[in-house]
């Protein structure tokens, strides 16, 4: 599995091993700001997520798919009358591993 | 945005940015449906009020029903036209709360044709929608509601002092301060919030 060390070159040697690693599912702009919508809500719609994160339905698409696929969040595509509608929620898994990753990121601040 | 890797501060900053946005959802349009209930349940109270007063029939108490009537569909119509994108823990543990309300103020309702003397009728309806009242405001963490719901517990039990068709006045009094004052404090706040997101 990947992994995501941050700055590693310009920290002390000895900080470094003390630095827990970083999901890189999560440690990308749009993913990490799509599951922390996510983590607040019960749900939420694609057109509300590319609002509040400001990206592209495009980009936001593939995004979703890779934290679906991670089994992160549940993606439900429906209707809402005569519109398409689909919908997101977290998931345990997803939980676990956003929590995860805030644990993680104490360390390098902390 | 754009798919790229972060540093921690970047990360720290979009996880409470994209969290506050969440926390402003939570306000919006949730005032419109406190001053529906409200301004219902003063039109009907005062309503009953003049209506008794004036003519002695108590036939006109059949004029109650109109507030959940009216109030009912006026709710499911606002609740389908609000912004749907996205649903808060906190919005649906208030949906939650106020359908097990409405089922017992219906049920409490529908017992006053068994037994119209069974219990002060206006004192616990007072005290239930008060406590719905007071629970949202805790839920949302919202100060207005909580004092109005609070303040509204303590006036219900006015309705114990107070004999006859009087009560039905603390009953549009506690319409204004538990609903109608709340609602327009809450929308207040939610454009307060939107002005400041657009600005």
């Amino acid at each position: 599995m990947q992994v995501v060390k941050l700055k590693l070159k310009t920290m002390p040697k000895d900080n470094v091993n003390s630095f827990r690693e970083l999901d890189p599912l999560l440690h990308s702009q749009l993913r990490l700001a799509v599951m922390s919508l996510l983590i607040s809500l019960e749900e939420a719609d694609f057109v509300y997520l590319r609002e509040k994160t400001g990206s592209t339905a495009g980009n936001l698409s593939v995004q979703l798919d890779k934290l679906s696929q991670a089994k992160y969040i549940e993606v439900d595509k429906g209707y809402s009358g005569k519109k398409p509608r689909t919908v997101c929620r977290i998931t345990d898994t997803g939980r676990k591993a956003f929590e995860e990753y805030l644990e993680a990121l104490k360390t390098y601040i902390g | 945005m754009e798919d790229k890797n972060l540093t921690q501060n970047e990360s720290l900053e979009i996880i409470s940015r994209m969290i506050k946005e969440t926390r402003n959802n939570m306000e919006r349009g949730g005032g419109n449906i406190f001053l529906l209930w409200g301004y219902i349940c003063l039109i009907v109270s005062l309503a009953v009020y003049c209506l008794l007063s004036n003519t002695g029939d108590y036939r006109f108490n059949w004029l109650w029903f109109a507030i959940p009537v009216i109030g009912y569909p006026g709710m499911i119509y606002m609740l389908k036209k609000r912004e749907k994108g996205a649903i808060t823990i906190a919005s649906r543990v208030i949906s939650n709360i106020w359908i097990v309300l409405g089922i017992v103020a219906g049920l409490l309702s529908i017992y006053m044709f068994v037994d119209y003397k069974a219990y002060p009728i206006m004192f616990v309806m007072s005290l239930l929608i008060n406590s719905g009242v007071a629970i949202s405001g805790l839920v949302i963490r919202f100060r207005p509601i909580v004092v109005a719901g609070f303040l509204g517990i303590l006036l219900s039990f006015g309705m114990l002092m107070v004999a006859g068709i009087n009560q039905i006045l603390i009953f549009a009094l506690l319409a204004v301060i538990m609903l109608i004052i709340p609602g327009h404090i809450l929308n207040n706040a939610s454009r307060k919030v939107k002005a400041e997101n657009n600005a």
